[in-house]
């Protein structure tokens, strides 16, 4: 009656207001990750760390290649070329060179901030194909299991194969699958890949053969809801929390291996500039010249400390009910608020 | 009663069997129950007589591998259950036959909010009910379900004017629904619905989620429902309360309800007729102050004498000699002949007359498996 405004613009509000409540829902769960980073410090530590970590490796790796593209030559973002020689060999951390230089002149800052995109890219790369193919294998093996069923065949198949894998010590495993490729880049990536997945279909299976037997899964199915809708609202929802905080933590542990390879010498060729590689090329140092070796071991450490404790911390996040709790922890103290009261029955 | 109603649930003969590797156990043998529409029947028995066998059994929840069906029909609305194809299970549960379980903690799923809860049901409903998904079962209607929310002239008005919000925004999803989850909230006496909506499983106590059990199983409006031992996970006061709930909702939605449960006063409370199982066999069927009063079974006499009496303080509890078979080797003939006091020759070998499930206006009768029903009056 007070409106006379056209249908159109009237849709417009309607559409207008809508997105608003929608940004609106967007900030609450935003609003819990943030008090979760604040209550606990070393999850706080993590994220800030990986935050920086990823972001430093992103402009290392893009704006070289973005410059190549609109300027013709690549700009480094490295005080110094990694890989350029100078005679100032052996020099100890100062403010010209930050970690010091190698007993080839190499800036060691250089080097090591030119290493991080490859080596963050292995440890989210290897990772999340694992977490991919190994999560989707778990998936079916644990969902379809019920035996005498194509779906048992099935699941009875990928486990067993996977068992095969999981028969070896991943870095032994590792390392014969590198060494039989010959020394790359490339065969060591692929070498971490076959080593990785089985690990995931163990995972997975155990965490869905878990969830699908839970009542409320009885109780979704009681209410009339599809198995296809039971398998993604009901079994994926509860399983994205293990696995990604598990994804987290492993990202370190890829590296870890990635960089075993590489310091044993059937990794990253010496000219590539890895951590792992790095390490091996300057043990025969650690006596002379100490931050060679310190500043890339160092950076392993700093990178795998940071996504392991950020996943850590994950688990808290993600999970509803230890997030409810630490907020509450917060609140306390100010008002109990609605939530309390009517909790109360 | 006018005429004979046709039957929501008609159990005929029902055995089931789980297959473990130890061996078969025989959950249930022969069981026969009807329901008539708008009828409670209570199921009674101790643990392991294969009441919640049943329960899983009629919306075919039970795992099969380790269940068996060995004989029997369940016939919902006129229609085997147990012949449906799989594909068919889920269009006759939720709208068909709802369900209460004995958790409640487990029983919601924790990663989501009571309004996802509750909305999934009503989606689901809503659905089958505009024929977007197909249906077996169109639910029971005539009831109305709206409590306490009234639409104003002006907000009707208002509806019919403005557009609706896209559909496929999150917010306008939940604006879609946010009627029916806050009604079905109000109808499980819940005051102040909007104030839990955002609240996870766990943040709410053990007679709330309950009440959200319900709601998310009556949303559904299924022409049955079965609750199996709904308060038996809660504690005494919380039980009350839910039980004093469920009753005046069964007054306000006359459904079919199969209850199910261990205690023997909860029963009387809220059925109308009651079956006593034993060892997977039902022993006894009747109406239930029949069935209290008068039972015609040893069993259920020695059980009734068992309760405890705050009246009497008279010696020690009266107790059922001897102990419940194993369901892997159950008695041959009647059940209960090798702990009964009026046991004759036939009952090793004889299960009793067979409980003919009555149809319709004799539902009223009361059986007993048993040739001596006659005497069981003359038991101490």
């Amino acid at each position: 009656m007070a409106n006379k405004a056209g249908p159109g613009q009237k849709r417009l509000e309607t559409r207008v207001e809508a997105s608003k409540r929608w940004v609106v829902g967007l900030r609450e769960p935003l609003r819990g990750f943030l008090r979760v980073l604040r209550a606990n410090h070393l999850t706080m530590v993590g994220f800030v760390l990986v935050v920086i970590i990823s972001m430093t490796a992103l402009v290392v790796a893009i704006v070289p290649a973005m410059t190549q593209l609109v300027i013709g030559h690549p700009v480094l973002v490295t005080p110094y070329d990694p890989n350029g020689l100078s005679t100032d060999y052996g020099q100890a951390p100062s403010g010209s060179h930050l970690l010091g230089t190698d007993n080839l002149g190499r800036d060691m800052f250089s080097r090591v901030l030119a290493a991080l995109p490859l080596d963050l890219a292995i440890g989210f790369g290897i990772t999340a194909f694992a977490l991919l193919v190994g999560g989707g294998l778990g998936l079916v093996a644990g969902y379809w299991d019920r035996p005498r069923t194509f779906g048992g065949v099935v699941s009875v198949s990928i486990l067993r194969i996977a068992d095969i894998f999981l028969a070896f010590p991943p870095l032994v495993l590792a390392l014969a699958i590198a060494a039989s490729l010959g020394r790359g880049t490339g065969p060591a990536i692929l070498a971490v890949l076959v080593t990785w997945w089985p690990y995931y279909v163990r995972l997975t299976r155990g965490e869905v053969l878990a969830i699908k037997h839970q009542p409320f899964v009885v109780a979704a199915r009681a209410a009339g809801v599809s198995e296809v809708r039971i398998l993604f609202r009901h079994v994926i929802r509860n399983l994205i929390e293990p696995l990604l905080v598990y994804y987290t933590m492993d990202i370190g542990t890829v590296l870890v291996t990635f960089s075993t390879i590489s310091f044993v010498g059937i990794g990253a060729p010496l000219d590539v500039p890895e951590w792992g590689t790095m390490v091996e090329s300057y043990a025969r140092f650690l006596q002379s010249l100490p931050w060679t070796v310190l500043s890339a071991g160092g950076a392993i450490f700093l990178t795998v400390l940071a996504f392991s404790l950020f996943g850590d911390g994950l688990r808290d996040i993600l999970d509803p009910r230890s997030r409810r709790a630490l907020v509450q922890v917060t609140l306390s103290s100010t008002l109990a608020p609605k939530a309390a009261v009517a909790a109360e029955a | 009663m006018n005429g004979m109603p046709e039957p929501v649930l008609d159990v005929q003969g029902l055995s089931i069997d789980y297959e473990v590797g130890a061996g078969t156990f025989h959950a249930l043998s022969d069981v026969s129950v009807q329901l008539s529409p708008g009828r409670v029947v209570g199921i009674v028995g101790e643990t392991g007589s294969g009441k919640s066998t049943l329960a899983h059994a009629i919306p075919r929840l039970l795992r099969e591998p380790p269940a068996r069906i060995r004989s029997g029909r369940i016939f919902f609305q006129g229609v085997n259950v147990l012949e449906l194809p799989k594909w068919k299970l889920p269009l006759l549960r939720g709208t068909g036959i709802g369900m209460i379980f004995q958790e409640p903690i487990n029983s919601l799923n924790p990663a989501y909010r009571v309004f996802d809860q509750v909305a999934e049901a009503v989606t689901i409903r809503k659905l089958r009910e505009s024929g977007v998904a197909p249906t077996l079962f169109p639910s029971a209607e005539p009831h109305d379900y709206s409590r306490g929310t009234r639409v104003k002239t002006g907000e009707a008005i208002l509806h019919a004017v403005v557009p609706r919000v896209p559909n496929w925004l999150p917010s306008a999803r939940r604006e879609a629904l946010m009627k029916d989850v806050l009604d079905y909230l109000r109808l499980v006496r819940i005051n102040d619905p909007e104030t839990i909506l955002d609240l996870y499983p766990h943040e709410l106590s053990g007679g709330m989620r309950q009440r959200i059990m319900i709601a998310i199983a009556l949303s559904g409006k299924p022409s049955l429902l079965i609750a199996d031992e709904p308060t038996s996970a809660l504690d005494i006061t919380i039980q009350a309360q839910v039980l004093t709930l469920m009753k005046e909702l069964m007054d306000e939605v006359r459904t079919s309800i199969l209850f199910i449960s261990h205690d023997l006063g909860v029963i009387a409370e809220m059925a109308d007729d009651v079956g006593v199982l034993y060892a997977g066999h039902l022993v006894e069927l009747g109406p239930v102050d029949e069935v209290y009063t008068n039972p015609r079974h040893p069993y259920t006499k020695l059980l009734m004498r068992a309760i405890p009496n705050r009246y009497k303080r008279a010696g020690p509890l009266p107790a059922l000699t001897g102990s419940v078979p194993s369901l892997a080797n159950v008695p041959p003939g009647c059940p209960f002949h090798p702990r009964c006091p009026l046991a004759q020759k036939i009952c090793g070998s004889d299960p009793g007359p067979v409980l003919e499930a009555a149809t319709g206006a004799s539902v009223r009768t009361h059986l007993a498996a048993c040739y001596f029903s006659d005497e069981v009056a003359s038991l101490p």
